[in-house]
């Protein structure tokens, strides 16, 4: 090995996916396909591997129906195409390791069943560890979860089985569209624990339509408006305080129309919570735009409340959550509990959502049950549950009409993560995302930093609520920050052709303000640190593994400017594990992600270690 | 001012005018970055404020006095008193900030 730094430079997955189509459509081309011998691609957008593209053409128009035979008759999954004579046709639901068998029936006429056979799941699926569910409620739809911890993005069938799974870790709420593609994080983290650079606009085949950089980054979760344009959690470009900043990003270019930024109508520090950091003082894990009151509600973990703010002006409306600790001045913005029916308050929830008809639902994690430090409950003695409010803002008074549940106590809490779905009037889903067990107990810790501690298990589980009756409750092995119930197609062709659009920009990495003077030792900087730096379109990434205690800053130089980046070596770098799906195991290993935005020219990277500046080899061209 | 201090000198020094106390250790990445920092707020402070830094593991009486549970923590003391308190690795602006406040 050399001393020095490796170097990589890295396509993006939008750009690997349009070249691997570009191969794929060369491929169906060449050849002559029917119905009969088809042109079948597994995995074509090379991140699902539990999908295929088959293609083929017919003399005459027609619509082909497609049948993905579940086994043992249980779990077919069928769809019709739109007519065509050219038709490639995704194909979803696929098994595991396993012979496929798919019918391609054309309309009226005949119909060839052909065999699609799977690679073996990878180690990243979560292994399912109980499922119950009742005959009448089977249907098509599947349980998708996304990643908290290592296992990824995974769709289970209602027999338990896998049908749908993702080998990159995009992660946080996965928003369905009304054009049947959904948005989720993309796997590209700008800042541990807090932000991704945005957002995917994705196929279920995993395709790439769209990709939204954000210049403040993406967290927690997004919605789609009436009219396309998407809500967004983001951070504001200072980084000075985080998870406190909400944009509505223009659907067609990215641009962001408007911006809500929370210190507006809260004070930081004001109602903190067990988790509150001075910079994390909010913690937004959630919005949802209610369209009749024309406003948004939000989740802020880290003040243990649900509020909700104009769209227009962003001021504050009202505040559910403990009074408790809340300056005089903001109680006008509370509840009064109404009734003597059970009740309790939410703490450090997440996932809120309004109902149609003005209920409010949330995730009640219940960390800590309350804001006084004498009286915060160990996490073993607390519970988390969905729960349902209902709220009238003319006396200000709430109501809880319902929870799940309290009564599960230990075995049902997380700490952290979850949400819940509203179907229906009483019917709902509630998903205990973040189960942390170490040993007999729910675990004190966050489990992110205890991964590979034999007496650590983490759980999720997954229920689904019909009339105060268990339906369907799903465990499986690991946490993961959302469920919900989607079907793998929407009506139509369900495969747009042709290269994803890049859309919006990148921020400007914050530079630390101080930098070391210090002139370059002439040496490389020494293997022993496994530097690496992988280049992107718009932005590089630094991974190596420094000891505890040192000093590391990277620098970005040419003759006429300098950029400095502080790098911490500290063991406890993290206060909140948004995600936590990229927590290295050796606290040791640091990533460093700097963007192109604001920079202009080429640049010599160099590394200082504590007394040393080291060259790298390496410029950057920005 | 900015000078390397132990208990005794401490508290001799810190009962008049601004004084931000810095309580390092030796083991710690971002407490020698933040020597960094401090040179430069002493530089754009002057004679407003004295710094005073404190090894954490040569002062544990005084740590543990002040209710320190991480390092670096920085405490600003008004004539003796304390008025404000940062923890981990600042930016200069965030200190200079709070020294003009004070």
């Amino acid at each position: 090995m050399t001393e020095g730094v490796s170097y990589s430079f890295c396509e993006s997955l939008r750009s690997r996916q349009a070249e691997a189509e570009r191969s794929m459509l060369k491929e169906f081309a060449q050849g002559v396909y029917t119905p009969e011998k088809p042109y079948i691609k597994l995995n074509p957008y090379l991140i699902n591997p539990l999908s295929a593209v088959v293609a083929f053409c017919t003399k005459e128009e027609t619509a082909v129906t497609v049948t993905i035979f579940g086994k043992e008759n249980k779990g077919n999954i069928v769809h019709t195409f739109p007519r065509k004579k050219e038709h490639i046709l995704p194909i979803l639901g696929l098994y595991g390791g396993y012979d496929n068998q798919v019918e391609l029936r054309l309309y009226g006429g005949r119909s060839h069943t052909i065999t699609i056979r799977t690679e073996e799941l990878s180690e990243r699926v979560p292994k399912l560890l109980s499922l119950n569910t009742e005959p009448e409620y089977i249907s098509e739809d599947l349980i998708f979860v996304t990643p908290s911890l290592s296992a990824l993005a995974t769709a289970f069938d209602r027999f338990g089985e896998v049908r749908w799974h993702l080998t990159v870790p995009v992660i946080f709420e996965m928003a369905r569209l009304k054009n049947g593609n959904f948005l989720i994080g993309t796997e590209r983290v700008m800042q541990m624990p807090y932000y991704m650079s945005g957002l995917y606009e994705m196929t279920m085949m995993g395709k790439i339509v769209k990709e939204y950089s954000i210049p403040g980054g993406y967290h927690h979760d997004q919605c789609e408006m009436e009219d396309g344009n998407i809500l967004v959690l983001t951070e504001g470009e200072s980084y000075e305080t985080v998870e406190d900043v909400i944009v509505l990003l223009d659907r067609e270019t990215g641009e962001i129309r408007k911006t809500w930024d929370l210190k507006d109508c809260l004070i930081p520090g004001e109602g903190p919570s067990g988790g509150y950091t001075p910079r994390d003082w909010f913690h937004n894990n959630a919005l949802w735009y209610d369209k009749h009151t024309h406003s948004i509600t939000l989740s802020g973990r880290h003040v243990d409340a649900i509020i909700n703010i104009d769209y227009e002006t962003g001021a504050l409306n009202w505040i559910i959550g403990d009074p408790e600790t809340w300056p005089a001045d903001k109680q006008k913005y509370f509840f009064q509990i109404k009734g003597g029916k059970d009740f309790d308050w939410p703490y450090e929830q997440h996932g809120c959502l309004v109902t149609p008809n003005g209920g409010i639902m949330c995730f009640d994690n219940g960390h800590y049950r309350s804001k006084i430090p004498e009286k915060f409950l160990l996490n073993r003695d607390s519970f988390s549950r969905g729960v349902l409010y209902q709220i009238d803002r003319e006396t200000m008074t709430i109501e809880q009409l319902w929870q799940y549940g309290k009564e599960r106590g230990e075995e049902f809490f997380s700490s952290y993560i979850g949400n819940v779905e509203w179907y229906k009037e009483d019917h709902y889903l509630v998903h205990s995302g973040g189960i942390q067990y170490y040993g007999e107990h729910a675990s004190e810790k966050p489990a992110a930093l205890l991964q590979g501690d034999p007496n650590v298990r983490s759980e999720s589980i997954t229920v689904e609520i019909l009339h105060g009756k268990v339906i369907f409750e799903m465990k499986i092995e690991g946490n993961f920050y959302r469920a919900k119930k989607m079907a793998l197609y929407k009506e139509g062709e369900n495969l747009p052709l042709g290269e994803g659009i890049l859309a919006g920009r990148m921020g400007v990495t914050p530079e630390f303000d101080t930098l070391i003077p210090m002139e370059s030792c002439g040496e490389l900087l020494p293997y022993r640190y496994e530097a690496k730096l992988t280049e992107e379109e718009d932005r590089f990434v630094f991974k190596a593994i420094f000891e505890g205690g040192q000093m590391v800053m990277l620098m970005l130089e040419n003759e006429e400017e300098e950029h400095g980046y502080f790098i911490s070596t500290s063991k406890n770098k993290f206060n909140a594990l948004c995600c936590g799906t990229f927590i290295e195991k050796d606290p040791r290993n640091i990533t460093l992600n700097v963007n192109k935005a604001g920079l202009t020219g080429t640049f010599d990277v160099r590394v200082i270690v504590d007394d040393k500046k080291y060259d790298t080899g390496i410029r950057i061209a920005c | 001012m900015l000078k390397e201090v132990m208990e005794d000198e401490f508290r001799q020094s810190s009962q008049k005018g601004l004084v931000l106390a810095d309580f390092y250790s030796t083991a710690c990445g971002p407490c020698k970055m933040l020597a960094f920092v401090l040179a430069d707020v002493d530089k754009a402070c002057g004679d407003k404020v004295s710094i005073m830094k404190l090894d954490f593991d040569k002062n544990r009486a005084l740590a543990e006095e002040f209710g320190i549970t991480s390092y670096p923590t920085l405490i600003l003391l008004k004539d003796g008193k304390e008025i404000k308190r940062l923890t981990g690795l600042q930016q200069k602006p965030a200190i200079v900030k709070m020294i003009e406040e004070a």
